[in-house]
């Protein structure tokens, strides 16, 4: 086996591993958000929050 | 066994694009006007709102706005690259695909419509996806290159966040809202009129049927003229008629009497740097009015609140 041959498939430059991993914590962040708000909402709520005014 | 050809295979695009470039796409200076005016209809509205509700109808709006913002740049990418104001925005630079902006925008509406709908309620949740819908298929897609008429009716969509809050903090939408959109909407079009006149070149080659583009600058100036004529009686009326009491009062007749003298600068100075300074200190002072207009009702709410607030724990403590 040749051992210094090119990997298969696509490998990603740093910039591009960079900015991925950006875009993966701010996707996190916003549904953490969202669970976080959901929980908020249905605390102040409580049973209510199934009851809305159309 | 099949043999692939990997120089034949054309490799998919991977995005280089950051949280910032995302960020932009939001349009953050109008989403910030977006976001006042929201909580202006939202603070004024009767009744108490729970601050999470508040905040979780906010931020819905926000989000909503920035949605809109998304798609909007997504489909107008073509003409963003040839205008000066727009060909930094992450679409003409290549950061990020018409594409993924319009998935991102979508994603965003749909989950700011359903958030506010099931956590707030379902009418201030319509009106959200209304605006969504009227900025982007309405406004976007069908008038901006088809009218010159574009920006009024169009103005329509950035009228609306303070009657979504309203609608958001109430269940329902009564006078006052309507008027807060009534001054938003009267607003728009001196405000992006006097952009226009100033950007008319950009415009021009972009092939957007702005007006000064279509009916010249003169006709421009005397249409700015009539609109806020009819913007600073608009403004003044919610005062005239009771809604809004003699603060706000005065203070649309101060503010509207400093559009007025500028608009009328604008139709009078019609040639050279002259002509140029009156444009661009309309567009200026045209922020500065609706902000300070909307600033008058929240303090209207928010000073008394706060001076119950002081009095009673100066008089629990003492």
């Amino acid at each position: 086996m040749d051992d210094k041959r090119m990997p298969d498939g696509i490998v990603l430059t740093e910039a591009q591993k960079r900015s991925r991993r950006q875009r993966s914590i701010a996707i996190a962040l916003a549904l953490g958000v969202l669970v976080v708000l959901f929980f908020a909402v249905t605390m102040v709520k409580g049973p209510a929050v199934l009851v809305r005014p159309m | 066994m099949s043999v692939v050809d990997h120089n034949a295979i054309e490799l998919p695009r991977i995005s280089e694009a950051e949280v910032g470039d995302y960020l932009a796409l939001l349009k953050p200076r109008v989403m910030s006007l977006v976001i006042f005016t929201a909580l202006v209809g939202l603070v004024i509205a009767p009744g108490h709102v729970h601050p999470i509700i508040a905040f979780t109808s906010i931020l819905c709006i926000a989000v909503g706005a920035g949605a809109s913002g998304a798609l909007n740049m997504a489909y107008e990418g073509d003409i963003d690259a040839l205008m000066s104001r727009t060909a930094n925005r992450p679409i003409p630079r290549g950061r990020i695909t018409r594409e993924e902006a319009t998935a991102f925008g979508l994603v965003l509406a749909f989950f700011s419509v359903m958030t506010l709908g099931i956590l707030v309620n379902w009418l201030a949740g319509g009106l959200l996806a209304f605006t969504i819908f009227f900025y982007v298929v309405i406004y976007t897609m069908l008038l901006k290159r088809w009218t010159a008429q574009n920006i009024v009716i169009g103005g329509a969509a950035g009228a609306l966040p303070p009657v979504v809050a309203w609608a958001a903090a109430t269940g329902s939408l009564s006078m006052e809202p309507v008027l807060l959109f009534l001054i938003i909407f009267f607003w728009t079009p001196p405000h992006f009129w006097a952009l226009a006149l100033f950007r008319s070149d950009d415009y021009a080659r972009a092939g957007v049927p702005m007006l000064p583009v279509v009916a010249g600058p003169d006709a421009t100036r005397l249409q700015i003229l009539l609109y806020t004529i009819v913007l600073v009686a608009i403004a003044v009326a919610p005062w005239l008629l009771g809604y809004f009491d003699a603060i706000y009062g005065v203070t649309s007749l101060v503010l509207g009497a400093g559009m007025m003298v500028l608009a009328v600068n604008v139709y009078r100075r019609r040639e050279g740097s002259e002509a140029l300074r009156a444009t661009r200190k309309l567009f200026a002072f045209s922020i500065l009015y609706l902000f300070a207009l909307f600033a008058t009702l929240l303090l209207e709410v928010v000073v008394p609140a706060v001076a119950l607030a002081i009095r009673t724990i100066a008089v629990a403590i003492g």
